[in-house]
Order: C-alpha cells, then sequence, then structure tokens
C-alpha cells in the first residue's frame, strides 16, 4: 500500500515556566492512503501534540527537537510557513474537538462553510493549470528532445499534438460538466420529488413554496443533450406549471393534480437517469477536429461511443500515447543517466564528511553542489514525488548546522562546567558543605550527528541503486496511461469553478449530510444560535467540504450524542472508502475506536507503548496501560466496580527514568522503574514496550475483566452470525 | 434495584416551552428513593431542561413537580396563556353571535373558563409560597423538641447553638434538598473563589455562621469525595478536570441532599478519570443513600449506573422501563435506533455493526390515533397509540 504520511522520531517539547515539557519522547508511525491509524490515551498523553505537529499548528512555546514528518515529498517540520498553506486544510484538514473554539462567533455558518471552499475553488484552479501547464511543457520539451532530435518539422507537428490536446481536453471538460450538473440536477429532483410526495401523503409538507421552486429548477437544470432530450418540452411544461398548482393547492387542500405532476416528472427524470454515459473525451476529440463539426445520427450510445474511441485512436490517441511512450523512455534514460552521475557524485564528496574534524566552508561547498546534483536527477515526467530526493538538502543542511553549532555550544558549556565545578571545588575545600550540584556539562555528540550526515548519504546513495536495479520491471504503456490520466485530472481542476451558488449548494448538502435539520434555515445562523452537538457537525462539515487528503479527527464525537456519533462515524467511514481518504482519528472512546480504525497506536507519556491492528490491540492486547485503559470502561454487560487507573499521568517536565506507567502499573517489576523498556515485536504487526514479553519476565495473563470481555464478545458475535 | 417504595419526586405532565420550541412536552415519571433513575436523548431532546425545571432553574410552562409529596412547581403559563385565549375567542365568537341569547352563553362559557384557571393560578401559587413555609415549620419543631429539655439548664454555647440552628431551619427551602452536578466543571466553579469558599457557599447561604463548623464540614466532604484538606485552600484552576468535577460534587453533597440532579457528570472527562468518578458516585451512593437523576448520552454508562432509565425524544418520554429490562426488550423504535448505535469495544461485531435509522413519520401514523405514555408490562411504559399498544405487547410475548 502506497504510505501518505511517515513520521520518524518526532520529539516535541513545551517551554513553560516551570521548566521543558516534554510532550512526545520519539514516536514513529506511518500512515497509509485509505487507512485510519487510531491514536489512544488519556489527555496529555500527547497525542493531540502529534497532531498539530502534522498541520503545524504547534503552539508558539513549543520547541521540535527533532525527527520528521514527510508527506508529498516534503518535511512538514522543515517547510516555510507559505508553502504549508497550501497543504493546510487542503490536503491535511482537522476536525477540533472544541468546535465553538474553531467557529468565528460573528460570521455567519454559511459563510464560514462557503469561505473555505470558493478559496479553495480559486487556489485549486491556479494550481492545477500550473501542474498541467507544467507537465504538459514537459512531456511535449522530452518528446521534441527524444523523437524529434533537432528535426524542426517533426518538433513543431509534435508541439502541436500538444496543444491539440490541450486543446479537446477543454471541450470534453465543458461537455461532461455539462453532464454532471444534469445528471446530479436530475437526481437531486428525484429525491426531492420523493420526499415531497411522501409528505404530502402524510400531510406534513412544510416550506411548500420554496420546494416547489426548487424542483422547478432542478427539473429545468437537468435538461440536457445526454440527460433529459426527447422529453424535454413535457418536462418544461410540467415545471412551469407546477409552483402555481402547488399554490392552489395549498389554498384548497387537494393535491390530486399537484401529485399527478410530480410523478409525471419523476417518471421523466428516472427514465433520463438509466441512459448511458456517453464517452465525452472521445467526443470532445471529434467535436473539436472533424471538420463537420457535428456528431454522426446513430441509434443508441453505445455505438456512438464505439464510433468515437474509433476516430480517436484512428486520428490522435494511438500516435499521442506511443509518442508520449517515447518520451518516457527518454526522459527515464535522462534519468537513469543523472542517478548514475549523482551517485558518482556523491561518493566523491562523501570523503569530505569522512574527515575527523570538518571544515565549515568545504563542508557547506560541499552540500550545496550535493543537493544541486541531487535535486537535478528529478524526471519532470515522474508524477510520484520521491520523498528522500526531495528532503535530502534540508536533512543534510539541518545536521551540517547541528554540527557547527554544537561546536559553539560545547565549547560554552565546558567553560560553564569548569568554572562552576572549581567554585564548589573551592567552596568543598574550605570544608562546607554547598548548596546544590553543579549540573553536568550537556554536550553535543558531534561524532554522533557526523555519522548521521554519512547515514544520510548513504541512504540516499543505496536508494538511486535501488532505482537502477529496478529499471527493467518498470512497465511505459502504464506509465504514459498513468500520465494522461493525470492531466486529465488536473484539467477537470481547472474547469471545475467553485462559484458562490455551487458553494451553497454544496454547503446545504454537506450539513444534510452531517444531520442538521432545516439547513436552509441554519445557513443563515450565527454559531451561537446551535448547540454543541450541532457545532460539532458544522465543523466536520467545514472540515469535509475541503476535500483533504489526510484528515485528522481530534476527538470529533466525544461531545456528542450515540446516534449522531454514528452518524458521524459512518459519514466519515463512507467519504474514506469513496475517496480513499487517509485519516488519523485521536479519541480515548474504545468503542469508537473498533468502529473506526484499522491500525491503533496507544499512548503513554509522550511514547507509543502499543501498536498493532484493532484485532491486536482488542483481542490480543499486550500492555498493562492498555489493558487499564480497556478495563476502565463499561460495557453493557458490566456490573462490577470499574478498574479505575489509580493517580494520574507523571509530570513531564522531569519523566520518569524506566517506563512511564510504572508508577500506576499494578504488574510493574523491579526493571520497569530503572530501565525503559524496548518494542517487542509480537507479529508482524503488532508491537508493544513492556518488559512483561521480555523473555525472562514471568508470565502474566491480561485482568480477568478484560478476558471475560473477549469471551463475552465471541459469544455475542457467535448469535450473530447465527440469527 | 430500590426496595424503597416511597416516591421521592414525582414529575407530571411537564411541559417548557422557549417561545414556540417545545423544549420539554408533556413528560411524567417517578423517583423511588435510593434509585438512579437515566435520562437519555440526543442533544437539543429536553432532558438538560427537564433537570433543571426540576430544581427550579427555569420556571415551567405547565405541569406539576412533587418533591415528597409536597408541590415545588407548578406551571402557571399555561394558566394565563388559557385565559387568555378564551378571552380571545369569546372577543371573536361575540362579534358573530346571532342573537344575545348566545351572547350571554358565550360571555358565560368564558367566565367560566377564567373563573376556573384563575382558581387553579391561586391554588399554585398558594401551594409555591408554602411549600417551604411547611417544611421550615417542620424543621424548626424538630429543632425546638431537640433543644428544649437541655435549654432548661443550658450554657451560653448551647444556647448560641440552638439559635444557629433555629435561623438555620427557619430559612431552609425544599428545593435546598436537591443539588446538581453540571457537565462542564470548569465554569461551572467560580475561578474567583478558593475551594473552601466553593464547596462552603451553600452552607453560608442556608446560614451556617460557625467557621469551625464550616470547616470541619468542607474537608469532611473533600476527604470523601477522594481529594485532601490542603487542596481547600487553593483556586479551580490548579485542578485537572476529574479533581474539578470531585469538587463539583462535594459542593452538592455538603447539602446534605436526598436528590442529586447529575448532568453529564461524566461526559466531559476521560476514560481512566471516568471510571474514578463514577465509582465516586457509587460509593456516595451507598453510603448517604442518595437518589439521582443520571442526565447522560453515554449509554454505557447510563446502563451501568441507573436502575431505571426514560428514553427521550423531542421533548416527549418515548420510553420508561428498568435498565435490565430496557436493553433485553427495546420496544419504541427510537430506543432500538439508539440501541444499535452503541460503539463496543470488539472491532469485528463494530465493523458489521448495522445502525437502525429512525424516520418518526414513516415508523408511526398519529394521523388520528394520537399516541400517549402506556404500560405495555409491569413497570415498562412506551410512548405509542392503540395500534402500537398491542403490537408491542405481543412482542413482549
Amino acid at each position: 500500500m502506497e504510505n501518505k504520511l511517515h513520521v520518524k522520531n518526532l520529539t516535541i517539547s513545551f517551554r513553560t515556566s516551570n521548566g521543558k515539557v516534554q510532550a512526545v519522547r520519539g514516536i514513529d508511525f506511518d500512515l497509509a492512503k485509505g487507512e485510519t491509524l487510531a491514536i489512544v490515551g488519556e489527555s496529555g498523553s500527547g497525542k493531540s501534540v502529534t497532531s498539530k505537529a502534522v498541520l503545524g499548528i504547534l503552539a508558539g512555546n513549543s520547541i521540535v527537537e527533532g525527527g520528521e514528518i514527510i508527506y508529498d515529498g516534503k518535511d512538514l517540520l522543515k517547510i516555510p510557513e507559505d508553502e504549508f498553506h497550501k497543504i493546510r486544510g487542503d490536503k491535511i484538514a482537522m476536525i477540533f474537538q472544541d468546535p465553538m473554539s474553531s467557529l468565528n462567533p460573528i460570521v455567519k455558518i454559511g459563510r464560514q462553510l462557503t469561505e473555505a471552499m470558493i478559496l479553495k475553488g480559486k487556489a485549486r484552479q491556479r494550481e492545477s493549470r500550473l501542474t498541467f501547464n507544467a507537465y504538459l511543457k514537459a512531456l511535449n520539451d522530452r518528446m521534441v528532445q527524444g523523437i524529434a532530435k533537432g528535426d524542426a518539422s517533426v518538433a513543431g507537428a509534435l508541439t502541436k499534438k500538444c496543444k491539440d490536446f490541450d486543446a479537446f481536453e477543454y471541450k470534453h471538460l465543458a461537455l461532461e460538466g455539462a453532464y454532471n450538473v444534469a445528471f446530479s440536477a436530475a437526481s437531486e429532483a428525484i429525491t426531492e420529488i420523493d420526499s415531497v410526495l411522501f409528505e404530502i401523503e402524510k400531510k406534513v409538507l412544510s416550506d411548500a413554496a420554496y420546494r416547489m421552486k426548487n424542483i422547478k429548477s432542478l427539473s429545468l437544470n437537468s435538461i440536457n443533450d445526454w440527460v433529459v432530450c426527447a422529453k424535454a418540452d413535457q418536462l418544461k411544461e410540467c415545471a412551469e406549471r407546477l409552483p402555481a398548482e402547488a399554490k392552489t393547492a395549498r389554498k384548497t387542500g387537494d393535491y390530486t393534480e399537484t401529485v399527478a405532476i410530480l410523478n409525471t416528472l419523476k417518471a421523466i427524470l428516472s427514465e433520463a437517469v438509466t441512459f448511458t454515459q456517453p464517452n465525452f473525451f472521445a467526443m470532445g476529440y471529434y467535436l473539436t477536429f472533424c471538420p463537420e463539426k457535428k456528431l454522426p445520427t446513430m441509434p443508441s450510445v453505445e455505438e456512438l461511443n464505439a464510433y468515437l474511441r474509433k476516430y480517436l485512436d484512428d486520428n490522435f490517441m494511438l500516435a499521442f500515447i506511443a509518442d508520449a511512450k517515447n518520451a518516457l523512455a527518454y526522459s527515464a534514460d535522462l534519468f537513469y543517466k543523472e542517478l548514475l552521475e549523482a551517485i558518482a557524485f556523491l561518493k566523491q564528496n562523501r570523503t569530505v564528511f569522512e574527515a575527523s574534524a570538518l571544515n565549515k566552508r568545504t563542508v557547506l561547498g560541499a552540500y550545496k553542489a550535493m543537493a544541486k546534483e541531487v535535486i537535478e536527477t528529478i524526471d519532470p515526467l515522474n508524477t510520484v514525488k520521491d520523498s528522500l530526493v526531495y528532503t535530502f538538502g534540508t536533512g543534510l543542511h539541518t545536521e551540517i548546522e547541528k554540527y557547527f553549532g554544537g561546536i559553539v555550544k560545547n565549547e560554552a558549556e565546558t567553560k560553564r562546567y569548569a568554572k562552576q565545578k572549581a567554585k564548589y571545588d573551592r567552596i568543598v575545600a574550605k570544608g562546607k558543605t554547598p548548596n546544590g550540584e553543579v549540573v553536568p556539562a550537556s554536550l553535543t555528540d558531534l561524532e554522533l550527528v557526523r555519522q548521521n550526515m554519512l547515514h544520510q548519504i548513504d541512504r540516499l546513495i543505496a536508494h538511486f541503486e535501488e532505482l537502477i536495479a529496478a529499471r527493467n520491471t518498470r512497465d511505459y504503456e502504464a506509465e504514459t496511461i498513468a500520465l494522461i490520466d493525470f492531466l486529465k485530472a488536473n484539467a477537470s481542476g481547472v474547469v471545475n469553478k467553485v462559484t458562490k451558488r455551487i458553494a451553497k449548494a454544496r454547503a446545504l448538502k454537506l450539513m444534510d449530510e452531517v444531520g442538521i435539520s432545516e439547513p436552509r434555515k441554519r445557513y443563515n445562523q450565527y454559531p451561537f444560535e446551535f448547540s454543541g452537538g450541532m457545532l460539532q457537525r458544522i465543523v466536520i462539515a467545514i472540515a469535509l467540504a475541503a476535500d483533504p487528503d489526510i484528515l485528522i479527527c481530534d476527538e470529533p464525537t466525544t461531545a456528542l450524542d450515540v446516534t449522531i456519533q454514528a452518524r458521524i462515524l459512518e459519514l466519515i467511514n463512507n467519504l474514506k472508502r469513496e475517496r480513499q481518504l487517509s485519516i488519523i482519528f485521536i479519541t480515548h472512546d474504545l468503542g469508537v475506536v473498533a468502529n473506526m480504525a484499522d491500525r491503533i497506536a496507544v499512548m503513554y507519556a509522550g511514547k507509543i507503548v502499543e501498536y498493532g491492528t484493532a484485532e491486536d490491540i482488542f483481542y490480543h492486547s499486550a500492555h498493562p496501560y492498555t489493558w487499564a485503559l480497556l478495563s476502565s470502561m463499561p460495557d453493557l454487560d458490566t456490573n462490577e466496580k470499574l478498574d479505575a487507573i489509580p493517580g494520574t499521568p507523571p509530570n513531564m517536565i522531569y519523566p520518569p527514568v524506566g517506563d512511564a506507567f510504572a508508577a500506576r502499573n499494578k504488574y510493574a517489576m523491579q526493571i520497569d522503574f530503572e530501565r525503559q523498556p524496548p518494542m517487542f515485536k509480537i507479529s508482524d504487526t503488532h508491537y508493544a514496550a513492556t518488559w512483561l514479553l521480555h523473555p525472562d519476565a514471568p508470565k502474566i495473563d491480561p485482568p480477568k475483566t478484560i478476558l471475560d470481555r473477549i469471551a463475552r464478545m465471541k459469544e455475542r458475535r457467535g448469535d450473530t452470525h447465527e440469527s | 434495584m430500590s426496595h424503597n417504595p416511597e416516591t421521592l419526586l414525582k414529575v407530571e405532565h411537564l411541559c417548557q416551552y422557549f417561545g414556540f420550541n417545545r423544549a420539554v412536552d408533556d413528560v411524567s415519571f417517578e423517583i423511588k428513593k435510593g434509585e438512579v433513575f437515566g435520562l437519555v436523548g440526543e442533544s437539543g431532546c429536553g432532558k438538560t431542561t427537564t433537570g433543571r425545571s426540576i430544581i427550579k432553574l427555569y420556571d415551567i410552562t405547565s405541569g406539576n413537580i412533587y418533591y415528597k409529596g409536597i408541590r415545588i412547581s407548578a406551571g402557571l403559563r399555561s394558566y394565563y396563556q388559557d385565559i387568555a385565549d378564551a378571552k380571545k375567542e369569546y372577543k371573536e365568537k361575540v362579534a358573530l353571535a346571532k342573537s344575545p341569547e348566545q351572547a350571554a352563553e358565550l360571555k358565560r362559557h368564558m367566565e367560566e373558563i377564567v373563573a376556573d384557571r384563575k382558581q387553579q393560578i391561586a391554588l399554585a401559587k398558594s401551594d409555591l409560597k408554602n411549600c417551604d413555609k411547611e417544611y421550615s415549620k417542620k424543621l424548626v419543631a424538630e429543632v425546638k423538641a431537640k433543644y428544649e429539655p437541655l435549654l432548661a439548664n443550658a450554657t451560653d454555647e448551647i444556647k448560641k447553638e440552638y439559635r444557629n440552628e433555629l435561623r438555620k431551619a427557619k430559612n431552609a427551602k425544599v428545593v435546598g434538598q436537591i443539588q446538581m452536578i453540571f457537565q462542564d466543571s470548569g465554569s461551572a466553579l467560580d475561578p474567583r473563589m478558593t475551594v473552601r469558599e466553593i464547596i462552603s457557599e451553600g452552607l453560608i447561604i442556608r446560614g451556617e455562621r460557625d467557621k469551625k463548623v464550616i470547616d470541619q464540614k468542607v474537608y469532611e466532604m473533600l476527604e470523601m469525595v477522594g481529594l485532601v484538606r490542603e487542596h481547600a485552600s487553593r483556586y479551580p484552576h490548579e485542578f485537572s478536570g476529574g479533581q474539578r468535577q470531585r469538587i463539583g460534587i462535594a459542593r452538592a453533597i455538603i447539602m446534605n441532599p436526598e436528590l442529586i440532579i447529575a448532568d453529564e457528570p461524566v461526559s466531559a472527562l476521560d476514560v481512566s478519570i471516568q471510571a474514578q468518578v463514577i465509582n465516586l458516585m457509587n460509593d456516595l451512593r451507598r453510603n448517604l443513600g442518595l437518589t439521582i437523576l443520571f442526565v447522560a448520552h453515554d449509554l454505557s454508562v447510563v446502563k451501568y449506573f441507573s436502575d431505571r432509565i426514560g428514553v427521550m425524544y423531542f421533548g416527549k418520554l418515548v420510553e420508561l422501563a428498568t435498565s435490565e429490562e430496557l436493553f433485553k426488550n427495546p420496544l419504541h423504535p427510537y430506543t432500538r435506533s439508539l440501541l444499535s448505535a452503541i460503539p463496543l469495544p470488539d472491532p469485528i461485531y463494530e465493523k458489521n455493526r448495522k445502525r437502525i435509522a429512525y424516520e418518526p413519520l414513516v415508523e408511526h401514523d398519529y394521523s388520528v390515533d394520537k399516541p400517549s405514555l402506556r404500560e405495555i408490562s409491569p413497570g415498562h411504559f412506551v410512548q405509542c397509540n392503540d395500534a402500537e399498544f398491542e403490537k408491542y405487547q405481543k412482542m413482549l410475548k
């Protein structure tokens, strides 16, 4: 599975007036595409801090001590704020715990919902335009370089092909856009008619005037050459009559005529939505370049599709794909040549870092040259970004700064230590007891930093060599198709403009989806007019409106009641399935986690103490903290006293030497207070950091409450399977 | 289960309207002494409003609330509304009246209604006025009975104590027997008062003036809820959420209440802390013999904690049964939808869970036959009409 997000050795502290609080102490995890990772733990365990670091919204007094968060080839801890603007909210969105503080109290809900959509619509349009142009230009360049090889006439022909592609792709999108509008209007009209009919039958029709007008406009919008076409006149006539008819019906109370009109409309629309969708891509080409500029008459859409497809393939597409494939192969040749050069260059410059004492000037010179060389290897036609290549420069630079900064700092520390120690010794020599001790010098391990640099270079060389080794397995055919699809997707981003009206319609739909009744009325209200649960739903709607890549949910349903919680979780799960969304889900409610999570990380005192799939954690948990969490919540069969976890989490200004949970852990052993346990591997997917898993440790079973519950759950599942 | 049949609180046709918003609509239930009564439902269904109406934070629109048989709350607004409506109707109708006899008849009818409602209002007002009087009279009698034999050869100290107790008894109010614990302990505690001031505030209002007694009681309460004496001089912001909730509980129980209204007391807390607070409330309930009205939306917690449960939906009480019965045989479709939405710590079960949706318009046909709360089996009430009543009875068999 493709990994979306990589978090490595993340360490974060907070500067406070009492000292430095170590909130996150070196955690690692990754997030695959379309996967939900749940982070579970008490408040103060560092789970929210982790998610905020991913979104780049850590509080001002935070210090990122180390580690990396890699998304789309960028290290989110190192990129500048300007660049983060493009990612935050757009690619990575967040649902916050407290809705009141994440909404603006003096702006109406409707505006807050549509604001991001409109801004983002514009930004995305610009972004797509740039990406589309850049890749098409790169493709054109590579075609000209690889195929024409200096022949001007061939080069001209190739350039024309690219321009043609650009032109008819736009026609395609215009056609498909119009079709989509009409089609969605038709399906929406059908659902609306259904609900109106239902309400008429139950005699509870509300807001009739608005809804009839809505049905009318939806019906009229669904007229398109490929949706409602043959019966367009009848549809128009019915739709025009509807509002007036409904008005009289409301006065007389006799709805027979209105129902008849609605049924006719529904019949026409229901028929229309079953028609086959034409191949607009091929049609766009035909309409743009065919001399008649008019579609041939065909008995069925399938035949028309076949005809158009053949026309496109014969006249343009096959040749274009062949050219693109050649260009890709040529580009790949260049890429591998660059890789070989880069490897040689890196190996040659590596010697600079091997010296026992580094020279700042030479090192910086070598670093600059290497970073430049590495960036040059990037293949402009490659749509998947290589994170190692993109982060190499910044990563190495941080280490270099650490090294030379360390030299200065070490000197100062040694001096300070010597001075204080001398004073201390003087006092001792006088026979007095000094109050306090001398803080030992905290020195940066320069050798370690230097090794890190070498390691980074070696890792990149190894990565390049791997790429070269995998050269023969590349499938240019598939890559060409992927590239053309990528171009198509970006082109559609340019055409799909978000206007205020579209944004409002989308916002109303979202509000309905998250379970807000009477969205039209609510749209014009202010946050204070909503209850807490309602506000939370608004916040969720805002996050979903952005259509993000990664969604971070920080206790999104903690304040909601079960029915709404279930609806929201279903909504998030559906979106995840539809859009291949990756989700980081932070919560302390294990029932919710069981519903949402594919994998679970249990955090305590800034560390991940257990990590595994949902089944691993719930059925085979191994860490005492996980046991404590599981047994402290009541379920529907709990009657005995709850096993509350005694005490409170440790003060993270002075984190414990050994296992942080030892003080509250009834299974703690002597070693738990002395040394931190490493991550023990239980299975390929399941890890836990507890000394209980050490071969020498006594064998301890999970508490009885948990075993009982697992047995009960098995029983219940057995029952449900039988029934 | 409670073995004591005495009814502590009785809510009768309670209605609470905010303008057109019917937050609570015709809700009736009883709470027996010593039991925990859970009230569940989605946000905005009126469960919190019910709790707040009982403790007289709102003036109720109509209906009656009895505490130990004394009417402590009565809705007057509906009576006034009736009078206004009757007068308006009379004005409209008398203009269309065909004969003087008919007009006189209309007037008589109107006056009848007005007189009846006025009498009701007077009755309710006198009840409300006298409920505290009666209660304090009773307390004064008790105090007198206790101190009278001692007074003959009493020291100054005992006389002082007697005066103190007498004053407290005279000031006593029935509603003082009901105390509330709020959901958000952060905003329920005054940030500028120390814990000692917060906890003792109620005692002082009730008339306690002896500093020693106050301190003694505050320490006692702190220890009872698992805090220590040193905490008394600190401010609320120095405590964690769980500790703040404990302070809220101490503030409620220092008044020596019989009924506690706990409005989502654990919803805002962490799991591990949640368990601590639930255990604490369970202990207090057992040791002090408290009766609790437990308002919450976490059904696992409600099931664990309550003896009987009422399910509310849009201001109406739709189902009422013992917690075992409710979870075993849920009858009302809304209850079933609610139970189907409970998340359980079992991934395989969760991934195959089917949520039952509740659409009131599809489920019920109330166009002709109006629903009411009816007893399907002993102690199990469901909001239904005749047809549904039969259906539910069949389902139970």
